[in-house]
């Protein structure tokens, strides 16, 4: 784990000037890193045809072979290639995380908010939420699943659906302890309109919350495929996941451990770096954060 | 704030009329015949077809759904199609071990959650807080399953002291029930500690960061007062959100739990149903998780005007 | 002792854990007591009743409390259990039974002659074997409480093997009131005459089962020999427990938690030969067959060019690598031992053959429709070789699409007989026990009746009509003779196919001996015992 040794260090600044990339990493590293790595990945898993290999081919007699010139990572239970199916596998990994952070943090968002703010609304859909929540992802995305037959769209809205409200509801005790604030309440005083001020000032002071969220959302999206696939309701057996990987070749550990450790430091990587770019971004847009290292 | 109570429990009702419905077309709308996995994987068609008729599978489904709202009126939550026995018994016969694991799990993971987190914050940027985070990272970076097995086999393949699997009942002595709810409860800790433990720590520092809080520094509060009195009262809120929200995704987290440790609970109950398409198990479980579910976090709305006085209701 | 860093790991660890543990609470990890056996069966045992579900684990409980007429012995021949002696008429249609001594239920009242006419009529209802008998009988009677007569309209040579079948549902002797339910109803108590005992209250339904040793039980005198001779109970307590998770059904059993892993995959038998306590057993020596159902209403498999196709592409050897590497063979008769033959097996060729298939293919005016292949991702050893296949078949250029879901989904949609653009299906992968496969009459995956056949709905008058004769051939050389003309038939109609046979050894703690071997995937629980 060398990522986590890896100097993640602070530098008290203000007074220096460097433009560009350099400045940003000395400023906010973990932006850096986290970002850089999530960069790089999304880079390598969609240039994968041009380098992996075939994911899907098979050959039984060829199966659970060791690491070789041919099969870098050797081979799985069905004698496919696991470097191949490791490199596609972050397509769909990262598909599921990423998308499932954005539905859920557009969504969620835009119901926290309004609800936060009107007491009427909030009524309505904060239950309607509380609905949706109270099912657990789990189980909700085994249900759904069980009725359209497993597939990578059904996975990410069964993902998505009940990460929505658990955003909203962090977003809206966020505005619910932001508008009674003094300088909302002057803003509006003052005549801003509601939008505005929405847009100007409440908004804003949610998005450390929500970056930390969305990391959270991504991380989990990608655990819950993870744990589904665990469960036998993942992404279809045939395409490769890091976590049908993991979970389909869990059995083969002793035997081939890269079938396992492949995907899963894939996968724990790939979180990490999300959760990293997390925590650096809720530094670099909420400046009274900073304040903290005097 | 009584009419506020009473309203919330009111709307509560709906919520799990809605809940209701939308469980009970799910499940009809799946693909699956609970008659056909009763009859055996090698059963004719027509053992199928006799069974289904028996069971009532064939009546139209708002005959269906008004025969399921009825009874669950009078406390009649069905029979299980393949047990043949009360789906409330059923259920009850599973709860102790999903109670004992969910209860000990948020015990240990708020009390070392947000120990982290408030230690974290109190040393921000220091060599304690990237311990803490790296752990936080971490610990939400693997899978609970594979968690599990870890500590499967260091602990009882490897060292003997735990046992790998299964569930003692309370009544049978607190020591075996303990024992055998260690594993498990440290296995679907983990998430949920870093998950506070980073929720608290962002938290805090944001309140922190604010001028009160400079202004309280600067009048000379110690550190502890700081922490204590107004931070972590003001981080208050998103805390006890999280605490809230943190006990659907448990539910989701026992499911896994349960079957790597072969835990007899409400998990591993719904998720057979599940495959075996039991329509009133299922049906029961999501009943009865979101009511827990939808009553708690009303007791977490009602908590935040203990925690922050300038919310009212 | 040298020390390694994973010593020290451990000893660190162990330094931490002791403080924190008392011991007495160590103490809770120690073996199981001998006389109780903890066993991980393959399922859960979730409905009660044998003669309602033909579910292999509910038979293993009916194997449990109740007793049977007849049984087999280890060469598979049918010998008397709860019947002392029976004779039948010299116009070969009147069979009179009469009960051992003896016999009693678990509630303490006796086994009457009313329970076995009550019985053999309920599980007439749906077993196949049943069917025969209910349709060939003009009157099951009891002629007082020990003896009972069944009388034919025509002789039914193979009437005491249809009765000893082990193929679920079996013929469980239940009491009268119980048995006087409708086959399609549940019988809701648990009260056999069985060498075991059924203990509800340390019973949770779905994840744990306790059988407590019958102890007026009284077996007969003969030595146990397969499933017939004296059911002897060697232990007090059988406890099942359902561990749906591979890797902790294992775990368990290396720490001694259990003594009996009844379905360990195929490839945790490395692990578990390597364990000096533990070994793998098979019981079930026949082994099982993996049946390739091919919907033969639907294109492009209405033509049976196309059939024909995939029995000239499978490679048996392959598939057998993905399913069970170690004991996997092929095989080429549709028939289970003794009636297995090779009469008409040349479309059999070590690595399949790509080029015949295409070629077939293209005879069958095949032009790139939709192959819809089941695929039960929750059942790993049918979800390999469905994989295995779509790809196979995408090699020789046709469109195959796995259509992923649990097994519960696919008994929905393999019952449904439209094209695969309506929610319809091509072909689904399933298995069936050689001893089974050895009954055309009992098998329903021997059927070639079109409409009314198994999913896949063959057809061939021909081959049914050689069936219809089975009833009456009465010596073993006459059935495999009209077993092997059947066959003949039925490899060039395809009405499926086969990809291979495997076997399925359990696994269990050395400490644990004498267990029976059966040829269906059944776990007979007396004569087992611990040291």
């Amino acid at each position: 784990m060398t990522l986590l040794s890896a100097p993640v260090e602070y530098v008290p600044t203000g007074r220096l000037r460097i433009s560009g990339l350099p400045r940003l990493a000395r400023r906010h590293p973990l932006v850096v890193i986290g970002g850089g790595l999530l960069a790089l990945l999304i880079v390598l898993a969609l240039a994968a045809p041009l380098y992996a290999g075939d994911p899907l081919n098979m050959d039984p007699f060829k199966r659970l072979q060791p690491p070789s010139a041919e099969m870098w990572f050797g081979s799985d239970n069905l004698g496919r290639d696991v470097f191949a199916r490791t490199i596609f596998g972050a397509r769909i990994s990262l598909m599921v995380g990423l998308l499932s952070a954005a539905g859920a943090a557009l969504g969620g968002v835009l119901i926290g908010v309004i609800a936060g703010y009107n007491r009427g609304f909030d009524n309505i859909v904060m239950r309607v939420m509380d609905g949706l929540m109270s099912i657990p992802t789990i189980l909700l995305a085994i249900a759904l699943i069980s009725l359209t037959g497993p597939g990578i769209a059904i996975l990410i809205v069964a993902i998505t659906i009940p990460q929505m409200p658990s955003v909203s509801r962090l977003v809206r005790s966020a505005v619910l302890s932001v508008r009674e604030r003094p300088y909302v309440e002057a803003a509006l005083c003052g005549g801003a309109r509601l939008p505005k001020v929405l847009w100007r000032h409440i908004l804003p002071s949610t998005i450390p919350s929500l970056m930390v969220q969305s990391a959270i959302v991504c991380a989990d999206a990608i655990l819950t495929e993870a744990g589904l696939s665990f469960l036998g309701v993942g992404v279809p057996p045939e395409i490769p996941s890091w976590g049908n990987m993991i979970s389909s070749s869990r059995l083969y550990l002793a035997i081939a451990p890269l079938t396992v450790f492949a995907p899963g430091i894939c996968l724990a990587v790939t979180v990490l770096a999300v959760n990293l770019l997390g925590d650096g971004l809720r530094d670099l847009f909420d400046p009274r954060a900073k304040r903290r290292r005097r | 704030m009584a009419a506020y109570i009473l309203r919330r429990f009111v709307s509560t009702i709906a919520v799990m009329a809605m809940v209701g419905i939308f469980v009970f077309l799910l499940l009809r709308l799946a693909p699956g015949d609970p008659a056909a996995m009763i009859a055996g994987k090698s059963a004719t068609a027509e053992m199928i077809a006799g069974i289904r008729e028996k069971m009532g599978l064939n009546d139209p489904m708002p005959v269906q759904f008004i025969r399921w709202v009825r009874d669950m009126l009078g406390g009649d939550f069905g029979t299980s199609i393949f047990a043949g026995r009360p789906v409330l018994q059923l259920i009850s016969q599973r709860l102790e071990p999903t109670i004992s694991l969910s209860i000990l799990t948020m015990i240990v993971s708020v009390t070392i959650g947000v120990s982290f987190g408030i230690l974290a914050a109190w040393r921000a940027g220091g060599l304690v807080d990237r311990i803490l985070t790296a752990f936080a990272t971490l610990g939400f970076s693997v899978p609970v399953f594979v968690v599990g097995f870890f500590l499967i086999y260091l602990f009882a393949i490897t060292a003997h002291w735990l046992p790998v699997q299964g569930y003692k009942p309370i009544d049978h002595g607190f020591g075996p029930w303990l024992v055998h709810l260690i594993l498990p409860t440290v296995t679907l800790s983990i998430p949920y500690i870093a998950f506070i433990a980073r929720i608290t720590r962002a938290s805090m520092l944001e309140v922190l960061s604010e001028d009160y809080m400079r202004t309280a520094a600067a009048k000379g509060a110690s550190s502890y007062s700081m922490l204590f009195h107004h931070a972590l009262k003001n981080a208050g809120v998103p805390i006890l959100t999280v605490i809230g929200l943190s006990f659907a995704g448990l539910i989701g987290g026992v499911v896994i739990t349960e079957t790597v440790f072969n835990i007899p609970g409400v998990g591993r109950l719904v998720v057979d149903a599940i495959n075996n398409r039991d329509y009133p198990i299922i049906q029961g479980v999501l009943i009865l998780v979101s009511g827990l579910y939808v009553l708690i976090n009303l007791a977490v709305d009602l908590s935040y005007t203990l925690v922050d006085p300038r919310i009212r209701y | 002792m040298t020390i390694s860093r994973r010593n020290l790991i451990k000893m660190g660890v162990a330094a931490g854990t002791a403080v924190s543990i008392p011991s007495i609470l160590r103490a809770q990890t120690s073996p199981t007591d001998a006389r109780t056996v903890r066993m991980a069966m393959g399922n859960a045992l979730s409905v009660y009743d044998p003669i309602w579900t033909a579910t292999n684990i509910t038979a293993d409980h009916g194997l449990a409390i109740y007793d049977t007429l007849f049984s087999l012995d280890s060469k598979f021949t049918s010998q008397p259990q709860m019947v002392e002696k029976w004779n039948v008429s010299e116009d070969t249609k009147t069979y009179t039974f009469e009960l051992r001594e003896g016999l009693s239920w678990h509630d303490g009242t006796p086994v009457t002659a009313a329970d076995c006419v009550a019985s053999i009529r309920r599980w007439g209802e749906v077993s196949s074997g049943g069917q025969l008998i209910m349709a060939r009988a003009n009157e099951i009677s009891k002629k007082d409480d020990k003896t009972f007569t069944i009388v034919l309209k025509e002789p039914l040579g193979i009437l005491i093997d249809v009765l000893a079948d082990l193929t679920p549902p079996c013929l469980f002797i239940m009491r009268e009131q119980d048995a006087s339910r409708p086959a399609t109803e549940q019988v809701t108590t648990n009260i056999g005459s069985g060498p075991f005992k059924f203990n509800e209250a340390l019973t949770t339904p779905g994840a744990s089962v306790t059988y407590d040793r019958n102890e007026r039980y009284v077996p007969r005198k003969q030595p146990s020999d397969g499933l017939a001779g004296g059911k002897i109970v060697k232990v007090d307590r059988v406890i099942w427990e359902f561990i749906a998770e591979q890797q902790t059904a294992l775990a368990a059993l290396q720490a001694g938690e259990i003594d009996f892993f009844e379905q360990p995959s195929a490839d945790l038998y490395p692990l578990i030969e390597s364990d000096p306590n533990l070994e793998l057993q098979v019981l079930n020596e026949t082994g099982n067959h993996v049946c390739l159902r091919i919907n033969s209403l639907q294109k492009p498999f209405n033509n049976v060019k196309a059939r024909q196709a995939i029995l000239h592409l499978v490679d048996q050897e392959a598939f057998m690598r993905v399913m069970d590497p170690r004991n996997g063979r092929p095989e080429t008769s549709i028939f289970g031992e003794p009636i297995s033959n090779d009469e008409n097996t040349g479309w059999y060729k070590k690595g399949g053959d790509p080029e015949k298939a295409k070629q077939l293919f293209a005879e069958a005016g095949y032009a790139g429709e939709k192959v819809v292949i089941l695929d039960p991702t929750d059942i790993p050893i049918l979800d390999n070789p469905s994989q295995l296949l779509a790809a196979t078949l995408r090699k020789i250029g046709v469109n195959a699409e796995l259509a992923p879901s649990d097994w519960s989904a696919i008994t929905t949609r393999r019952a449904k007989k439209v094209p695969v653009e309506e929610d319809g299906w091509s072909i689904f992968i399933t298995s069936e026990a050689d001893y089974s496969l050895s009954n055309p009459l009992g098998s329903p995956l021997l059927l070639a009746n079109g409409d009314n056949a198994w999913y896949g709905w063959p057809k061939s008058d021909e081959y049914e009509a050689l069936r219809a004769k089975w009833a009456d051939v009465n010596t073993i050389e006459d059935r495999k003779a009209l077993a092997r003309q059947m066959q003949h038939i039925w490899w060039d109609f395809v009405g499926d196919v086969r990809l291979g046979k495997y076997l399925s050894p359990v696994a269990r703690r050395k400490t644990l001996s004498g267990l029976i071997g059966v040829p269906v995937q059944l776990v007979p629980m007396w004569n087992m015992q611990k040291a």
